[in-house]
């Protein structure tokens, strides 16, 4: 079966301690994920998910904290307003906007990072693999 | 209708007030943005073609803080003026606006939806043609993600990368530009890859383009790109409510936080 790369941007207060409450509670998760710790989700900008769709990634999952929980107080918002806009962008200029995903996990929700993650692999090995549609 | 001579008379009447006036000039002909200061320099007064005069004005603005300047917009100029001045790029304050309504032919070539201004003036010169539809857009809206990005590929594909749209639009201003910064797109390469220089001058532009079609005139390449980014305005208004140079209060909602209930 093909296996997707997917690339995982999540935030250093909540997301990537989730993840690594995924680990530590051995919750088995998708082996297609590769998680890049950011210091916020809001400095996950357009430009690098851009760059990584360019780079060959078939999926880029964009994690960060809930609502009010962000470190930085409103870096999520912005993320969330930014990711909404870049999803339409990709589905006019011919991406499916599927390869984008944002969800909020928490530092506590290492069952759910596992589960986004899994999800988000199967919506993406349902795509054609990014170098063809690149090419 | 003769718009240059109703032009000439409101420009006339505001040199009383104003150090100047932008407004086009014809030399030798050729068009391009002039400081009118004296009656005299109003016989080479010029009404087209469309060339974007607020980024002209944000220019001058910035070596004369103090001056009080008058200029000609059209309607897209307008909306433009209205969102460089939410960026705190230009201060209306000392700004007087004369209206300039686009003729039906110049909306039909500009596909532009709101083809006179509006908001800083009462009235215009000229009379009001009526909103155009962008036919491309719905073409473009009925087709699959894969034809999408055949026709965009086709289009992208004859970029020469010479960002003649970026140094075109109004609404580009910043003084550091991530379309030249090699991290995000390669340099040296022809045309630049997809998706990265059109994709992410589409995002920056998310918010701020006011469809003044500066890009797309300017393009050596003819790339519909007010096409892309009409598309994105549409869904700015729908998502956010938020439409780019209607009025001066909203603020742009890209950098505002969401609106959680709590």
């Amino acid at each position: 079966m093909w296996g997707p790369q997917i690339v995982a941007y999540a935030c250093t207060y909540c997301s990537y301690p989730g993840a690594d409450l995924a680990g530590t509670s051995r919750i088995k998760y998708s082996p297609n994920v590769n998680i890049i710790r950011v210091l916020c989700s809001g400095r996950v900008s357009p430009e690098l998910i851009l760059r990584t769709f360019r780079e060959g990634a078939d999926g880029v999952l964009v994690l960060g904290c809930h609502y009010g929980d962000c470190h930085f107080i409103s870096g999520n918002h912005r993320t969330a307003k930014r990711v909404a806009v870049l999803k339409r962008v990709l589905e006019y200029s011919g991406i499916d906007p599927n390869r984008l995903r944002l969800e909020w996990v928490s530092a506590s929700e290492g069952a759910r990072f596992a589960q986004v993650v899994d999800e988000f692999t199967e919506t993406v090995r349902q795509l054609e693999p990014m170098e063809r549609v690149l090419a | 209708m003769n718009r240059r001579e109703p032009l000439k008379s409101a420009i006339e009447e505001l040199l009383d007030d104003v150090d100047g006036v932008l407004a086009l000039r014809s030399t030798s002909g050729h068009v391009a943005p002039h400081l009118f200061c004296g009656r005299q320099e109003l016989e080479e007064l010029a009404v087209s073609p469309k060339y974007s005069l607020p980024a002209t004005l944000r220019l001058i603005q910035a070596a004369h803080p103090e001056a009080r300047l008058g200029i000609v917009c059209r309607g897209c100029e307008e909306r433009g003026l209205i969102e460089m001045a939410k960026r705190n790029q230009i201060n209306l304050d000392l700004v007087t606006v004369i209206g300039l309504a686009c003729t039906p032919e110049e909306a039909e070539e500009c596909r532009c939806a709101k083809p006179y201004p509006s908001v800083l003036v009462e009235t215009h010169v000229g009379e009001r043609a009526e909103p155009v539809v962008d036919q491309l857009v719905e073409e473009l809206r009925q087709k699959d993600v894969a034809q999408r990005m055949e026709f965009w590929r086709k289009h992208f594909d004859r970029c020469i990368k010479c960002y003649a749209c970026r140094n075109a639009c109004p609404q580009c201003f910043c003084p550091e530009c991530t379309l030249e910064e090699g991290l995000w797109v390669e340099t040296g390469e022809v045309p630049p890859t997809y998706p990265t220089f059109h994709l992410i001058r589409a995002m920056h532009t998310a918010g701020k383009c006011v469809g003044c079609r500066e890009c797309e005139l300017s393009c050596p390449a003819g790339i519909p790109l007010t096409t892309l980014y009409a598309l994105i305005r549409e869904d700015v208004r729908e998502m956010f409510g938020y439409e780019p140079g209607a009025d001066l209060d909203q603020q742009p909602p890209l950098v505002l936080p969401v609106e959680v209930e709590s």
